[in-house]
């Protein structure tokens, strides 16, 4: 689990080009919108298709967003629960 | 129809968000492409905004934001960009992902960065302007139609205005048009890129830049000699020639364009600039020869690098052609 959330804020950091973060600035329970690391719509739709590309799990319902995309370690909670269960559509 | 540049922000292969700088030194390349000097970003764009933003937005931004400082101006009545090309590294990010993906799950940012009004979005965007806003594509009349909207908005009452030339060298569009035989260190005609902004007003102000007399186009194989006459005519400078002529003629081999001995005919003894010697060829140079006009008729004085021109200098006729398509300006310092 722990090094999930590692290669998350990796790749959160690298997907969404944000040069002036490290992993660890970024912290497991830091919310990661707004007020947390100030991301934005945009950036929630790169969130969902980084979990298609790397994970291939599919946000199957829009409205669970919020609560997947709170911080890295929602996300990280998410990719554990639906790992291998949901395909990616094609 | 007189229209006053108020000030100018360019960035472009020369020093040209150097005032001093440009004076004293030009920059060469000694490839067949020729990339614009980039300023820190950082002094333009918060570090969060400029993530997302490719070359030419960047470039567009701090051009743009360079002219409203020198103006003082926070939010200008209407923005005008124009691009030939618009965001291609954008651009080709994009299709590359939906090769790569197979048409699925599609990063939304290249796709939204892609589009040919990003960078008048994201200036509108950063000043939070919601006023008119409007992006011209139309190749090499990019930037001539985006100069005609604005004087017509100027005429509306609607000022001022922030309008701007933009394009930018990506290796794909360098490559595929090398491929062409367009570009060629040894005929002089090199790729360029660069951001040329511009605020034009009716109200000269406390501090104009130049004027902004007249811009004609013609969509035609050669100009004649007639073309130049006819313009200098309407616009009553038959009776006194430009003190400098700014032409894009390639650097070497201007003596074999069948144009250049048209322009030469018309202007007898007229000092003369290849202006793409200095920002390189793309379609929308014109931006950059407007801003150079402007500069030298504001400073009253040539770089050191620049020869034979008399001062006071009062009116610059800039020539533009690429391909089929070709550009009168007439330039004045009142």
């Amino acid at each position: 689990m722990d090094n999930l959330k590692e290669k998350l804020k990796v790749q959160v950091i690298e997907r969404l080009n944000l040069k002036d973060l490290k992993p660890g600035d970024i912290g497991d329970d830091q919310p990661l919108f707004v007020e947390g690391i100030g991301l934005d719509s945009i950036d929630a739709l790169e969130l969902i298709v980084l979990l298609q590309q790397e994970y291939n799990i599919k946000l199957s319902n829009a409205e669970d967003g919020p609560r997947v995309f709170h911080s890295i370690r929602t996300m990280a909670d998410y990719i554990t629960a639906n790992s291998g269960a949901v395909k990616v559509s094609t | 129809m007189k229209d006053y540049i108020i000030s100018t922000g360019n960035i472009s292969p020369q020093h040209s968000m150097d005032v001093d700088a440009f004076f004293n030194s030009r920059n060469e390349t000694s490839n067949n492409f020729f990339n614009a000097l980039e300023p820190d970003y950082a002094a333009f764009v918060d570090s969060k905004m400029i993530r997302r933003m490719s070359r030419i937005v960047k470039m567009g931004v701090a051009a743009s934001t360079t002219c409203l400082r020198n103006a003082g101006v926070e939010i200008p009545a209407a923005i005008l960009t124009a691009t030939a090309y618009g965001c291609l590294e954008d651009s080709a990010t994009f299709l590359r992902k939906m090769i790569e993906f197979d048409e699925q799950m599609l990063s939304p940012t290249a796709f939204i960065q892609s589009t040919h009004n990003t960078v008048g979005a994201q200036i509108a965007l950063l000043l939070k302007c919601h006023h008119y806003n409007n992006t011209i594509v139309h190749r090499a009349f990019s930037f001539e139609n985006a100069l005609t909207e604005s004087r017509l908005l100027l005429e509306e009452g609607i000022s001022p205005v922030l309008v701007g030339a933009i394009d930018e060298i990506t290796y794909d569009r360098h490559a595929i048009l090398s491929r062409f035989g367009l570009y060629k260190r040894d005929s002089g005609n090199i790729a360029g890129e660069g951001a040329a902004f511009f605020l034009l007003s009716k109200q000269p102000g406390n501090n104009y830049q130049a004027v902004l007399k007249a811009v004609q186009s013609f969509y035609k194989a050669d100009i004649v000699q007639e073309d130049i006459s006819k313009f200098l005519t309407t616009h009553e400078m038959d009776a006194e020639l430009p003190g400098l002529i700014l032409h894009s003629e390639t650097v070497y081999d201007k003596t074999k364009g069948k144009n250049y001995r048209v322009l030469k005919n018309a202007f007898p003894g007229i000092p003369e600039f290849a202006f793409k010697s200095l920002c390189g060829d793309f379609p929308t140079s014109s931006g950059f020869a407007l801003w150079f006009a402007s500069l030298l008729l504001k400073e009253q004085k040539a770089p050191v690098w620049m020869h034979g021109i008399k001062f006071p200098l009062k009116n610059i006729f800039i020539y533009q052609q690429d391909g089929l398509h070709h550009s009168f300006y007439l330039i004045s310092s009142d």
